[in-house]
């Protein structure tokens, strides 16, 4: 009886969330084959093209619009988000299985480092640049202070995948591995890491994503050269242009790509295990 | 036993966990190409015995000596002890293959290539699996799995193998049959097995020499027909399963228990006072017989069908299940009648009075 109620309200609220989660990304993707110079970021589409797309790389005759300043932030987001990526997986995979034995103090421990996320970016960010500023008298750079931060707030996130991976982890499969006479280090190599492995990819792509499109830590502790997200914000201040709606689809494009080639991948590995076991079915 | 002979021995072994202790004082000594099996109900502390000798936990106290060396601070992977888990603990991303070579492709020492094939061939072999290297080991099945698990260890040529429930998860029939094959790999092998089970056919069946567990201590150590006659303890009779155990008391030879007060003559050494009667040694009789020897009057529940036995459950006034066995080459079973009261008897020298 309940279910002839919630069924449908369940159904509603799936459908409405759904339209609310790509919603926004198909508008910006209709606006951004707006037509330009002239076309702006609203509807009615005056006329389809690719204006803005070829805007972000420059191919079109200068006009009253400036380029995004996509070079050398694009380049400081990328890097800054794979240093981040590294430093915050490593730490997080170390901490978590520092987490698998119960020690003194691991409860106060597991809760500053959870902190880290949980702390307002814009606190985080400003107290550090007084920090480097004030105290320390050190210059701040997108490679320094704003990685720092950066890793601050990714880390809790790679240290929690671990956690619930390592979670599940039958330690069993290590102590046989010591009981065949390999170090503990070597078994970490051999048995460990490529079990956890999955979860060790999702700890990267949280640190890498999270830290790619940080926005309140790094404007405050960045310093003269700003990110990604810093520059383009920078270029709403004045007046927003369909190039930023072609910029994100091409982010999204990129990164649709990315995990795509994981698929395949992973799908190629499963079918050729399974494909061996035919064979030997069959013999 | 000499200590020289001894291939590992325990001394005083104590080992708690929050508050529980699960090993008191244990010491044990077992020489070399010698199957051991090691009984104890879920809870004994069989399992933390078995995980102290192979270096996974430390001792609170005591000392672990293997091969004459004092191993108890020597971390596990440098103490060439066999361990063979009960989930099988197979490396799930390795083939049958890698998993049997990994101990020789990734420990300290230096193993040729070809040795490590030979070697390697050779356990697959050993344990049945010749054709099967090149599988996952999700593609193969659970005892197969556990003979991978088994070669895995072998192959590394330890001198003393530690299996804990090895065939707990083996369907029976698979059980059975693993039992003999476990036996006859550590015969030609004359290596020391140490084989932890709860089932005390499985440990009294595979041991040369059986250790009895009772809350963390050993209880008994001997041979399987030893335990099986002599229980040292009421409760290693008890873990048997084959002995109906009676509480009572035990004063000037004369033990006072549910069917009254009975002379004894000779008495096991215990700190608690019991009476146990083999399952096979008590014979059913029409209500009011006046046989000789003691008795108990019982109601009868049911039976069960063993196949070459019988086992008939009785229930006397207190609530307390009594199991009588018959053996159907001493004859065709009996029937009889259900909730009616029957007298059983025993004859005085087949009873062990603990005391």
């Amino acid at each position: 009886m309940e279910s002839r109620v919630l069924k449908p309200v369940l159904a509603v609220y799936v459908v409405l969330f759904i339209l609310f989660l790509y919603g926004p990304f198909f508008v910006l993707g209709i606006l951004s084959f707006q037509q330009g110079p002239e076309g702006g970021p609203q509807f009615p589409i005056i006329e389809w093209s690719t204006y803005w797309y070829r805007h972000i790389f420059g191919l079109t005759p200068p006009s009253r619009v400036a380029p995004l300043p996509l070079g050398e932030s694009l380049f400081r987001s990328l890097t800054l988000a794979f240093m981040t990526m590294v430093t915050s997986t490593v730490l997080g995979v170390m901490s978590a299985q520092a987490f698998r034995k119960k020690f003194t103090g691991s409860g106060l421990v597991f809760y500053l480092i959870v902190l880290g996320m949980m702390v307002p970016g814009v606190l985080t960010g400003l107290g550090t640049s007084l920090l480097a500023n004030n105290i320390l008298g050190i210059e701040r750079h997108w490679w320094s202070t704003a990685f720092v931060t950066h890793v601050v707030y990714t880390f809790p996130f790679a240290f929690l995948v671990m956690l619930a991976i390592l979670n599940r982890f039958d330690g069993s499969v290590e102590e046989a591995a010591w009981s065949l006479g390999v170090s503990p280090w070597k078994t970490f190599r051999k048995v460990t890491f490529p079990l956890i492995f999955p979860g060790v990819l999702s700890a990267m792509l949280f640190a890498f994503t999270l830290s790619y499109d940080e926005f309140s830590r790094t404007l405050f502790a960045s310093g003269r050269d700003q990110t990604l997200p810093l520059a383009i914000y920078g270029t709403f201040s004045v007046e927003i242009h369909p190039n930023v709606f072609a910029f994100g689809v091409l982010t999204t494009v990129f990164s649709f790509a990315l995990l795509s080639v994981y698929a395949i991948l992973m799908s190629l590995s499963v079918r050729r295990a399974k494909k061996i076991a035919m064979q030997e079915d069959i013999v | 036993m000499a200590e020289e002979s001894a291939i590992f021995r325990l001394e005083g072994v104590t080992k708690t966990y929050g508050g529980v202790t699960a090993l008191r004082d244990v010491s044990l000594s077992v020489s070399g190409n010698e199957y051991i099996s090691l009984l104890g109900p879920s809870g004994s502390g069989k399992s933390t015995l078995l995980r102290v000798i192979a270096g996974f936990e430390t001792p609170d106290r005591g000392r672990v000596f293997f091969n004459g060396r004092d191993i108890t601070n020597i971390p596990a992977h440098e103490r060439g002890i066999g361990f063979v888990f009960q989930n099988f603990a197979l490396f799930p991303h390795l083939t049958v293959y890698d998993n049997v070579a990994f101990g020789l492709a990734n420990g300290e020492k230096q193993v040729s290539r070809d040795e490590i094939d030979r070697r390697v061939r050779e356990a697959i072999g050993l344990v049945g699996l010749a054709g099967m290297e090149g599988r996952g080991v999700h593609q193969i099945s659970g005892g197969q799995k556990q003979r991978v698990a088994l070669a895995r260890t072998l192959v590394m040529a330890p001198s003393l193998v530690l299996l804990d429930e090895p065939l707990g998860a083996l369907d029976a029939n698979l059980r059975n049959r693993m039992r003999n094959e476990l036996r006859s790999i550590r015969e030609t092998l004359g290596v020391t097995f140490l084989h932890v089970t709860g089932s005390e056919t499985e440990a009294l069946a595979m041991g040369d020499r059986v250790v009895v567990l009772d809350r963390g201590r050993i209880a008994q150590f001997a041979k399987p027909d030893d335990v099986y006659a002599k229980p040292a303890t009421p409760n290693v009779a008890h873990f048997l399963n084959r002995y109906n155990v009676f509480d009572g008391t035990l004063k000037d030879k004369t033990f006072t228990g549910p069917f009254g007060s009975l002379a004894v003559s000779a008495t096991t050494p215990s700190d608690k006072s019991a009476y146990a009667v083999r399952y096979d040694r008590m014979q059913v009789e029409p209500d009011g017989s006046k046989g000789s020897g003691p008795a108990i009057p019982a109601t009868f529940v049911a039976s069960e069908y063993l196949g070459s036995s019988v086992m008939y459950f009785f229930e006397t006034a207190e609530g307390k299940v009594i199991e009588v066995e018959h053996h159907l080459s001493l004859g065709a079973p009996k029937t009889y009648e259900p909730k009616s009261r029957y007298m059983l008897r025993w004859k005085p020298d087949d009873a062990i009075v603990f005391g």
